[in-house]
């Protein structure tokens, strides 16, 4: 006991007699004194001392080195009283914002690309800021949290908000006048509807006609029929509403079937996809919850993680090679024509897509099933309702809301796809894939920035109309504790449906997958099947480097991704401040915007001028850290919601900071939930394409982009044999992860955490 | 008339049910039970003991492995529970979350296409029967869980159920509302005359609502009778300590007196002569001018009682004693007990 008393309490705080604001300050201010401030071009790397402050004169770029030093002038008199204190720290707030604002201000007139200086000492004086704000009591929380709500809040805007900003700017700024030309040019471009081809015998536009005019028929019969009943006025104004909404019904269908424009054709697409995807997914879903075969819940499992590790095209390019001009099953079994082969255009895309975003539909409303309280069912089955009337009843509007959440993100999961319509899209033109022609081929950032605008407006339309699908909220279900029992089983006829449904399902993915490896052994598909290795020691000579390069540029964006995660994630979830909601606001648009929209938004950003930082693999880390970023911050939030708050106000009474406790507490029961979270943001990095296509350069090339190329260029078989290493490389990583988290689990429940 | 009051309870026999999950134990075994018209019947034991299981095979959710249920006249036991006139409470009530309380109540009526006003008759007569009239149009996340049980309650009961089954109806209830509504759930049964079954691991609630209480043990029936014999009259250890506190403590029995430590106490009881388990109540335990020799070794208040543990020659006993008979009894006293006869009772002796 007397040891105890006479040891005094070790804290950094105390170990240092300074705080965060003088001593980070102090950080600001040796960076700017030691780092070139600004580069001449691209390239971060050669430390010049002519660009170093001290050679560059005098000017405003000086702004953070004065405010640093003021800042520490203030700290070293003492300030006794609490009020004085508060005063003081807001003075370095103000003063070091000032210094941030003057040395970027300084920067972006001279139009100079930032160095290593500039950025070091912007995020020093942040961290000083935040610490002060923390201080002066404007944000609840320690130093830590201060600074961290700074620096994710700078994140979120300068790397989501601002890039995406710079696109709509780009759409309606032309030549230094804000204008919509750029619109009416696009929005009347062939392009864009295409309404009319000239080579089809079929006059689309009187098709299109046709579909309106019996649209409006068929609404006249209705509002007719409908109304028989109501008052001669109120027929009088109902029935030309439904005409007019008849007409309109009809010539949207006739546009999406006939045009082949970049909007139809999106339209059409993902009318059709989200709805099937769904549908197929909630088969799944039921038959992996309820069949009491382990074998078909085996596959599922599999099954369900396959389209995260595969590149989001090679479905479509495995499709090909099953059901192309030349395919497998379309050629050489069936002996479809090369010539009458439908699978090119919205066929394609619709079953490509169906294929990739099943799973992922089936993962979202598994979840929901799972949630039900298989109580509920019995309840309804002792009050008399059949197996059939227990399934409409109960489990149907129960799992609604996750069926809403699939649809959601099946709809802007294929308005977003760029890979599919590129390999399969034929004669239609798609919004994804045009932001990319309009780019890369016809040369014109406004067009592109155009189609990018229309491809936001959409996925903000489903998302308000999912919010509207949902009603007013989910269902929470009503107990007070979990209860048990088993889940109804399914009626017979339907489970025989659903597995002669999930079989038929999983015999076409196998034979994709099959038909990838199969496709990169033999010499050239559909030609000379003869086996051959020669297509790996082609990737072996010209791919490999690419994959690794690749490999490495994803471990160095799923780390920060999943720290700049789990910050924002504990940020959210623990504290409350200012800004709070445009940081969940930023992550949500970061993973809502297609990736071809994001690509075009940091080409834009951080083409020229002081943000220059494009053909660089930092543009290309950058890019896939923020578009990840989510994913981590959703991993750690339902971690961090499974933890009590007591442990962290344990660890703050025993004088713990927030930062410590963030890495010693929290972390470590996090660990599961992160290292999944890493591991994800590191696979989708590794299968990126339509976010870093416009990114990558002759240095800097990656290995789904030149996966792509290759695939257009027609060289399947190389293709196909990078196709497979890539996808058993990151199918062993997942099954290593499994087994590794199976036995940290069981080490876990044995011994206790160890921390 | 269809009134809920003249509903027709019936009778529920289990014979030699027995119900396995895959291998090892099964989960019920070799179960008989007879449940007559009108009577309230408590499954009791400790959890995995059987009683959901049993409770869940008489509503047909569960299939049992060998046995026959008949329920009335009719044989069920295969028959799947949407088509027995069996209804249920539940241990997390399953309210209907999308549906409010009228839609819940009503919904095994509207399943049976019962006619609009005879629906809407009988879900206003269920919800009188339960208090719950103001409530209907709310949801029933809205409700209090005392409320919600109601719900659950006035849904099985609008069916006119031959047996209703009760699965531990109110384990999720705070301690004194769980009081008000097993009374309220008795008044009820007795009233409509509704034959019902009833499981919990509580026995002082099994005690309470029950005509009869059977206890189960690893998936048999360890006794069964009335609340009042089974407190009396256990025939084993584990009857014994699940229903009550009890002494449990070694001794012999010559066929007229039990020896216990240096005493000799006065019992007859039909049971083989030789060494047994003698069962002391604590409310049994008085000190008295002569009887086994005990040593007070600690005393807490209870409020009604004296909780008193004596160091004996038989071993540990525990004595509950009103303030008037504790005599100045301090920690470290010397006092012979002895015991009053209503709360003494030999069990055959442990096995080893």
């Amino acid at each position: 006991m007397a040891d105890l008393a006479q040891t005094p309490p070790r804290s950094l705080s105390r170990a240092i007699p300074l705080g965060a604001v003088p001593v980070w300050s102090g950080i600001a201010l040796l960076l700017f004194l030691a780092l070139p401030l600004i580069r001449t071009g691209r390239r971060f790397l050669p430390l010049d001392y002519m660009l170093h402050p001290l050679s560059l004169g005098a000017g405003l770029h000086w702004a953070p080195a004065v405010a640093a030093f003021a800042v520490i002038a203030l700290y070293l008199r003492p300030a006794p009283r609490p009020a004085q204190a508060r005063r003081r720290a807001d003075m370095a707030a103000v003063i070091l914002s000032l210094g941030f604002v003057g040395l970027w201000a300084a920067l972006f007139s001279a139009g100079t690309p930032f160095g290593w200086g500039a950025m070091g000492a912007s995020l020093a004086l942040c961290i000083a800021a935040g610490s002060a704000l923390s201080e002066s009591n404007r944000v609840r929380g320690d130093a830590f949290t201060g600074a961290g709500i700074l620096l994710t809040l700078l994140f979120v805007t300068l790397f989501i908000t601002y890039p995406l900003v710079m696109v709509i700017r780009s759409a309606v700024w032309i030549e230094g006048v804000l204008t919509l030309d750029q619109f009416r040019a696009t929005f009347s471009s062939s392009l864009f509807l295409f309404v009319d081809n000239r080579f089809t015998e079929v006059n689309e536009a009187r098709m299109v006609a046709y579909w309106a005019t019996a649209g409006g028929a068929v609404a006249l019969a209705w509002g007719l029929w409908s109304s028989r009943a109501a008052a001669l006025w109120r027929r009088a104004w109902m029935v030309p509403l439904w005409v007019g909404a008849g007409l309109i019904a009809g010539w949207a269908v006739g546009i999406m079937i006939w045009g082949r424009g970049a909007l139809p054709s999106t339209l059409l697409v993902a009318v059709i996809v989200a709805p099937a995807a769904t549908m197929l997914g909630f088969a799944l879903a039921l038959l992996g919850q309820r069949t009491n075969s382990r074998a078909v819940r085996g596959i599922l499992g599999v099954a369900s993680v396959l389209p995260f590790i595969t590149p989001p095209f090679v479905i479509g390019f495995s499709m090909i090679f099953l059901l192309g001009r030349r395919g497998l099953l379309s050629h050489d079994i069936l002996g479809i024509s090369p010539f009458a082969n439908p699978l090119y255009g919205a066929p394609g895309v619709i079953l490509a897509q169906v294929l990739g975003l099943a799973p992922v539909a089936y993962l979202i409303i598994r979840g929901s099933l799972n949630s039900l309280n298989p109580a509920l069912e019995e309840a309804a089955q002792t009050l008399g309702a059949s197996r059939w009337r227990v399934f409409k009843d109960v489990t149907w509007p129960l799992v609604r809301p996750g069926i809403a959440a699939s649809l959601l993100l099946a709809s802007i999961e294929s308005i977003a796809d760029f890979g599919t319509p590129l390999v399969l899209g034929g004669d239609r033109n798609f919004l994804a894939t045009e932001v990319f022609l309009a780019l890369t081929g016809r040369y014109s950032q406004s067009e592109a920035s155009v189609y990018g605008v229309v491809l936001l407006f959409l996925v903000v339309l489903v998302f308000i109309a999912s919010r509207w699908m949902l009603g007013v909220k989910g269902f929470a279900t009503v107990t007070g504790k979990p209860a048990s029992g088993a889940f109804l089983a399914l009626p017979r006829s339907l489970e025989w449906i659903l597995l002669s449904l999930a079989g038929l399902w999983f015999a076409f993915i196998l034979s994709l997958y099959g038909v990838i490896v199969y496709g990169s052994v033999v010499e050239l598909w559909g030609i000379n099947n003869t086996l051959t290795f020669r297509h790996y020691i082609e990737f072996w000579n010209t791919g490999w480097p690419v994959v690794w390069y690749t490999m490495k540029l994803s471990v160095a964006s799923a780390i920060p991704a999943m720290m700049v995660g789990g910050l924002i994630a504990y940020l959210v979830t623990r504290h409350r401040f200012w800004g709070r909601s445009y940081l969940e606001f930023g992550s949500l648009l970061s993973f809502a915007t297609p990736g071809t929209v994001m690509g075009l938004a940091y080409i834009l950003a951080f083409n020229d001028g002081t943000l220059l930082m494009t053909s660089t693999s930092a543009i290309i880390v950058l890019a896939l850290v923020f578009r990840n970023m989510p994913v981590a911050i959703r991993a750690s939030m339902s971690g961090l919601a499974q933890i009590d708050r007591s442990l962290e106000e344990a660890s703050a009474t025993l004088k713990a900071g927030s930062g410590t406790t963030l890495v010693r507490v929290l972390s470590p029961l996090l660990l599961y939930p992160l290292l999944a979270g890493l591991i994800f943001a590191f696979v989708s990095a590794m299968t990126a394409v339509s976010q870093v296509i416009f990114l990558v350069s002759a240095g800097n090339n990656l290995a789904t982009v030149m996966l792509l190329a290759r695939v257009e260029r027609g060289q399947l078989g190389v293709a196909a044999a990078m196709a497979t290493v890539l996808i058993v490389m990151l199918l062993a990583l997942i099954v290593l992860l499994l087994v590794a988290s199976r036995y940290l689990d069981a080490r876990n429940r044995g011994k206790g955490l160890s921390i | 008339m269809n009134r809920i009051t003249e509903l027709q309870p019936a009778a529920v026999d289990l014979g030699r049910v027995t119900k396995r999950f895959g291998a090892g134990a099964p989960a019920v075994d070799d179960v008989s039970l007879q449940i007559a018209p009108g009577e309230l019947v408590t499954l009791l034991g400790p959890s995995g003991c059987g009683k959901t299981t049993t409770l869940r095979m008489i509503a047909g959710l569960e299939d049992p492995t060998e046995g026959r249920i008949t329920i009335g006249e009719d044989e069920v036991t295969h028959l799947p529970a949407e088509k027995r006139d069996v209804t249920m409470v539940f241990q997390s009530y399953a309210l209907f979350p999308h549906m409010n309380v009228r839609a819940n109540v009503g919904y095994g009526l509207k399943v049976a296409r019962t006619p609009r006003a005879e629906l809407t008759d009988r879900v206003e007569e269920a919800l009188a029967l339960v208090g719950l009239e103001a409530f209907a149009e709310r949801p029933v996340d809205a409700l209090s869980g005392g409320q919600q049980q109601r719900v659950a309650l006035a849904r099985a009961l609008v069916m006119k159920p031959r047996v209703i089954l009760f699965d531990e109806p109110l384990s999720n209830l705070d301690a004194k509302l769980r009081h008000h509504v097993r009374a309220e759930i008795r008044a009820l049964q007795k009233r409509l005359g509704l034959t019902a079954v009833y499981v919990t691991h509580d026995q002082e609630e099994a005690l309470a609502i029950s005509d009869r209480v059977v206890v189960m043990n690893s998936g048999r029936i360890e006794q069964q009778g009335t609340p009042r014999d089974l407190y009396a009259r256990p025939v084993s250890h584990f009857v014994a300590d699940f229903i009550g506190s009890a002494n449990i403590v070694p001794g012999e029995y010559d066929g007229s007196d039990i020896v216990l430590g240096d005493a000799r106490i006065p019992h007859t009881q039909e049971i083989t002569q030789g060494p047994v388990g003698v069962m002391i109540r604590p409310e049994a335990v008085r000190p008295a001018a002569q009887g086994l020799a005990g040593k007070v070794v600690s005393i807490s208040f209870l409020g009604p009682v004296n909780q008193v543990d004596f160091d004996t020659p038989a071993g540990r006993v525990t004595g509950n004693l009103p303030d008037d008979a504790m005599g100045g009894l301090r920690p470290g006293a010397k006092v012979a007990l002895s015991f009053a006869p209503r709360g003494l009772h030999l069990l055959p002796p442990r096995a080893v």
